[in-house]
């Protein structure tokens, strides 16, 4: 067993932060207040244990996204107080201003977000809005997806290496690289959903259609904090609210 | 033929959805080893919406953004793209929008028109006009130009989405031609696409 | 004894195609009995075998004439969701034969279980119990996407068992089973009617059908062409007719019948050459 205090915590307590993170932001119109929530994660991933995959998510997802947008307001929001020139673009004082605030913003709910799913197991969360009431159907689909995608990866790449073999040109001018790919995705569609059929004899063999309510092998556990934390965050996001409009 | 959200729903309907969004994800990668300048990434969503129906491809193009999204959340906001995309595709079909070649391509000019609609709302709200993709460049230039910040995230997102929509359709289009009679009769739309009329 | 399956006069047609795969079809099945379904590819096995089951026409749609009765209940009055407590199917292709969403052969075989509301202690000790019966315990951790296809056959066929179903529809379990792991199958199918249980077994491995099975019915080109116990099928001139595999020693003794070796009777056991052979031979030298 996983003996972290964080990772240890019910998925919806995480869900919880993530979205106290993201509303906390837009709340909050402070571009230094948004920008500290970073670090905050960054330190909540490193007690996770999951500190350098989670750097490298944000920095691969985020950095480039943040460096264009920031670029689009500096120079392209309106604005006349002119802070610096480039060829003909003009970066002004609020574009600067707005450029901030909203990267600012997208760093703290994108990084949050990423951050709920590097501490979460999507199966725990699934379970989780499960016991929510979600129907099981809805659970399978999701469970599903996550199975599939890397087996139909996997026939993806079989497929092209079998084609390169037999003399199929994956390289070259546009168009012959594009009259590859039909060949490489029609027989995996067609395939997977020939399988549907029998994956469908399958589940009501195992009686997923069953009338009666299920029960389940996997069961979350909430702990104090779990009880602790929601009310916590609840306290503190009415304090955020009534001080940021009506104080 | 009169449709709800409950008759969309069987469990085949069920098992196709994971497929759709495999598809779309693989579509994407394989465009881009394959160096294509299209992103590819729909066709799953389409497809379903084409013989499944509008219902199930909204739950498909919902599902692959929010899958997409856990490494990268910019899609996330552009969820609702998604979910316009295979409600749009969905529709069509019911509309006999996919059955002739000619159909297609305006379907696949239509469903461009969704999509820019939906997204660029999106990109000027949450991401002030821009994304980290090629129509950055683009909007950048419209701007530069001096044209207005909606004008010109709307022409630069039409004219980056139409030549992977219109070929996004078409490769539908060819994929259901090719789908089994025995597969599709038991498809909520598949009859409309099948090659003798069921007795 | 009572009828748990009664087939009277089936015939059935897949909704796209023109001709019917399953013609005026009749018999019925003693509760305990082990019957086997024999035919060549494309006889209608596993078509008849979803008809058992209810896929046909509940989920295959299609038309479907005649009357199917499962445990005196016409078979188009079930729902498709209550026939899985009472009939177990394990079909032909181990590969898709998996839920998808689990990722241990222990949650796998669980998953049945799960869905029919068991409590979990309940289904624990289930698990646990035939997952030894079918000799997979040391399988209990792997991902079911990484199993080879004959361990994939044994976790569909326990995930299956576990339900404690009264008939079992076993289409082809031992495809992807070397002799060592067919046997072990047998052994379980075996149990399974010493519990009680009513079998259906498609299968091509004649020698182990006729170890095994009670009554065989044969299937050709749609039609039900012979039934019967075992031992009268295969004895049964007709039987050469359609084509069909016999027991090995079966073939053996019809070809030593041939070059004029009398034999007191048609064994279908190996057991039974010898047997067969010294009755004929002290009768001559009495
Ligand atoms: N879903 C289907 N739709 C249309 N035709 C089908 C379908 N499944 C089977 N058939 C046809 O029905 C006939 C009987 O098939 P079935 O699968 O029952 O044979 P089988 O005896 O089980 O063969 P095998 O030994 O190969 O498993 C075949 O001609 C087959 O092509
Ligand atoms: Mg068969």
């Amino acid at each position: 067993m996983k003996l972290n205090p964080i990772l240890n915590l019910h998925p919806l307590t995480k869900l919880y932060f993530s979205l106290f993170v993201t509303i906390s932001v837009i709340i909050i119109p402070s571009y230094i207040f948004a920008f500290t929530w970073f670090p905050i994660l960054l330190v909540i991933a490193i007690i996770a244990g999951v500190g350098k995959q989670y750097l490298d998510i944000v920095v691969k997802a985020l950095v480039l996204l943040l460096g264009i947008v920031f670029i689009m307001q500096l120079f392209f929001y309106p604005g006349d107080q002119v802070i610096g020139e480039w060829w003909i673009f003009e970066a002004t004082k609020e574009g600067l201003q707005y450029g901030l605030v909203l990267t600012s913003r997208v760093l703290a709910m994108g990084s949050a977000f990423i951050l709920f799913f590097r501490i979460t197991e999507i199966r725990d969360f699934v379970k989780a809005l499960e016991d929510l009431g979600m129907p099981p159907m809805g659970a399978y689909i999701v469970l599903s997806t996550l199975q599939i995608i890397p087996e139909m990866r996997r026939q993806a790449h079989t497929i092209m290496e079998a084609q390169k073999t037999r003399g199929v040109e994956t390289e070259g001018s546009l168009l012959i690289r594009a009259k590859a790919f039909i060949p490489i995705l029609t027989p995996l569609i067609l395939s997977s959903i020939a399988s549907t059929e029998e994956r469908a004899i399958t589940l009501e063999s195992r009686a997923f259609s069953a009338p009666t309510k299920k029960t389940s092998l996997h069961k979350l556990k909430r702990s104090n904090s779990d009880r602790t934390i929601p009310i916590v965050l609840l306290i503190l996001m009415i304090s955020l609210i009534i001080w940021r409009f009506f104080l | 033929m009169k449709r709800s959200f409950k008759d969309d729903f069987n469990m085949l309907a069920m098992l196709l959805i994971p497929i759709g969004v495999a598809v779309n994800l693989v579509g994407f990668q394989v465009a881009n080893v394959l160096k294509l300048p299209i992103f590819l990434d729909t066709i799953g969503t389409i497809l379903i919406g084409v013989v499944a129906g509008p219902w199930v491809a909204l739950l498909a193009g919902l599902i692959t953004n929010l899958i997409n999204a856990i490494f990268n959340p910019i899609y996330l906001p552009y969820a609702l793209t998604s979910i316009a995309i295979g409600l749009g595709a969905g529709y069509l079909s019911k509309f006999g929008m996919f059955k002739q070649i000619g159909k297609v391509i305006i379907s696949g000019i239509i469903i461009t028109f969704i999509a820019v609609i939906v997204s660029a709302p999106i990109t000027v709200l949450v991401f002030g006009g821009a994304t980290g993709n090629t129509s950055a460049i683009i909007t950048a230039t419209f701007l530069a130009a001096g044209q207005e910040l909606w004008t010109a995230v709307f022409s630069s997102s039409f004219i980056t989405e139409v030549a992977d929509k219109v070929v996004s359709v078409l490769i539908v289009y060819f994929i259901v031609k090719s789908m089994s009679d025995r597969y599709l009769s038991k498809m909520n739309y598949g009859e409309l696409y099948m090659k003798r009329k069921q007795r | 004894m009572k009828n748990i399956i009664e087939i009277k006069n089936m015939s059935y047609r897949y909704p796209v195609s023109d001709d019917f795969c399953l013609k005026n079809i009749t018999f019925s099945i003693q509760k305990g009995a082990f019957t086997a379904i024999v035919g060549n590819n494309g006889a209608g096995k596993t078509t008849l075998c979803n008809a058992i089951r209810g896929f046909v026409p509940h989920f295959y749609k299609g038309e479907l004439a005649g009357e199917v009765i499962v445990d005196g209940k016409q078979i188009v009055d079930y729902q498709l969701g209550q026939l899985g407590e009472k009939i177990g199917y394990v079909f032909q292709n181990p590969f898709s034969q998996i839920s998808g969403v689990k990722d241990s052969v222990f949650n796998e075989v669980a998953y049945g279980l799960e869905n029919l509301g068991v409590p979990v202690d309940e289904i624990i000790q289930k698990v646990e119990d035939v997952l030894k019966l079918v000799n997979i315990e040391h399988l209990r951790g792997k991902n079911p996407f990484e199993l080879s296809g004959g361990q994939r056959q044994r976790v569909a066929l326990a995930a299956i068992i576990v339900m404690d179903p009264d008939i079992l529809v076993i289409d082809e379990p031992t495809s992807q089973l070397d002799p060592i792991g067919t046997e072990d199958i047998f052994d379980v199918i075996r149990l399974m009617k010493e519990r009680g249980k009513t079998v259906l077994l498609v299968e091509h491995k004649m020698d182990l059908i006729a170890e095994y099975a009670d009554n065989i019915l044969v299937l050709h080109e749609g039609a039900l062409v012979m039934q019967g116990p075992v031992r009268e099928v295969f004895s049964d001139p007709k039987y050469a007719t359609f084509n069909i595999q016999y027991p090995h020693v079966t073939e053996v003794a019809l070809n030593l019948i041939d070059i004029g070796v009398p034999l007191k009777f048609i064994p279908i056991r190996n057991e039974e050459l010898p047997k067969a052979l010294k009755m004929e031979w002290e009768e001559n030298n009495d």
